[in-house]
């Protein structure tokens, strides 16, 4: 392995904002293969854990990320002044989970699932708060605009893609269990 | 705030506000339950009675969203008129008027679940921090967008500072040049169009005189005033810098 790769890939981590992708280190890295980079990864995600550290490296969006651990958040909160990150309304999760499982969907279609008369107040909020995208227009009568998750959506859930969004045996688990809670 | 709370099984039995449901489905969601309803062989009937029933309360009736309630309601009867009215062949095992809407009932139970899951997500990620401070810019004149303006203070502060530090040395009074604000403008920007920016605190203390760096912060202030110049710090404590606004005025230099 390239010599300090592990150094290399930390310092570039750390003075990143957006989850940086192997591949992108790889640009800067050239003479080290990603497959090489992508392990300097998992070794630097692993001594995060292990070691006594306020943060560790975390792998959302597909790309790697430093963020705090959990347990310290009522500390950051203090020093950021900040009483309470505000939660997705229930309308918003409700409108942004059809949106992440059935993209790309239609107004209409988010609607019709909802069997609300008019969804559009909750999927602009989540334009504005950047959770969902314009994917562009379908072709049917009145063309109308498709909506599909975006990479702050994933960020915004710590999943690294839309393959880690709950599974259906998940889902069914959940099911289940309230069903159990009533009888 | 928004009220999603129903206990069951409080003391008083359930207590709920039509806002707590989302729409129909989860008013019949909620029924099907209540009810211990099978959600595969609904007694239409009894569902509509029951959903009839909350409709009829008026103070939880949230009148922005009657009609979708209502509509929910016509759907409901319609299905159970499928079954009264007579018809000309039985109805066989596939075809049931039902189908559509427990489809939708299911449907939407799903995503109910993704809900409570994804809101597990949510409350984990919502105790973790990421930087959200942007990285540094690669420096350049024209794009210099997230520096802090500074204020009049700011300015002030740092010219006293030097005023302070040139007391000592400055011992001498020399009856030298006489320097015009107008002149002294124009020297500003003449250097301001050579080098992009000015480093504020260098660009005084290389005056040659108190009265000469005096005249200079007039100018300065003079400048940001007719927004010729745009003062800005990189960040706090750090130097101040100078640069000529793009969308400034035309100004002639000598």
């Amino acid at each position: 392995m390239r010599e300090h790769l592990k150094e290399i890939v930390e310092a570039l981590v750390f003075i990143t904002v957006e989850p940086l992708t192997a591949a992108k280190i790889k640009s800067v890295v050239e003479d080290a293969a990603e497959d090489e980079i992508k392990q300097a990864l998992d070794e630097l995600a692993a001594a995060y854990e292990a070691g006594d550290r306020g943060i560790h490296l975390v792998s959302t969006a597909g790309g790697w990320q430093f963020a705090t651990k959990s347990a310290y958040d009522p500390q950051v909160r203090r020093l950021l002044q900040i009483e309470r990150k505000s939660r997705l309304s229930r309308a918003a999760l409700e409108t942004l989970s059809i949106v992440a499982y059935h993209q790309p969907v239609t107004q209409a279609e988010v609607n019709a699932l909802r069997s609300v008369a008019d969804s559009s107040f909750t999927l602009h909020t989540l334009l504005q708060k950047k959770l969902i995208k314009i994917a562009g227009r379908k072709k049917a009568p009145g063309t109308p605009l498709i909506y599909k998750t975006s990479e702050d959506f994933l960020i915004y859930f710590g999943l690294n893609d839309l393959s880690e969004l709950p599974s259906q045996e998940e889902i069914a688990k959940i099911l289940e269990q309230e069903n159990n809670l009533e009888t | 705030m928004e009220n999603t709370d129903f206990t069951p099984g409080a003391p008083d039995g359930y207590q709920v506000k039509l806002e707590a449901f989302e729409g129909p489905l989860d008013l019949l969601l909620f029924l099907i339950r209540k009810k211990k309803i099978d959600i595969h062989d609904i007694p239409i009937a009894v569902i509509t009675r029951e959903y009839l029933d909350y409709l009829n309360h008026k103070d939880r009736i949230n009148l922005d969203r009657e009609a979708e309630f209502l509509f929910m309601a016509a759907l409901l009867i319609y299905i159970k008129s499928q079954f009264l009215l007579p018809r000309e062949q039985p109805l066989t095992d596939g075809e049931d008027p039902r189908k559509p809407l427990v489809d939708r009932l299911l449907d939407f139970q799903k995503i109910k679940a993704a809900c409570v899951l994804l809101k597990e997500r949510e409350d984990e990620q919502l105790q973790v921090w990421r930087r959200t401070a942007p990285p540094p810019l690669p420096a350049s004149a024209e794009d210099a967008p997230d520096l802090i303006e500074v204020s009049l203070f700011d300015l002030a502060e740092s010219f006293f500072a030097i005023l302070k530090k040139r007391e000592y040395d400055h011992t001498k009074v020399m009856r030298g040049k006489d320097i015009s604000l107008e002149d002294k403008m124009k020297e500003i920007i003449t250097l301001l169009q050579q080098r992009s920016f000015i480093d504020f605190l260098e660009y005084l203390e290389a005056q040659e005189s108190l009265e000469e760096a005096l005249i200079a912060f007039f100018c300065l202030l003079e400048l940001i005033k007719s927004h010729i110049v745009i003062a800005v710090q990189e960040q706090l404590f750090r130097t101040i810098k100078v640069w000529l606004r793009k969308d400034a005025p035309r100004m002639k230099a000598s």
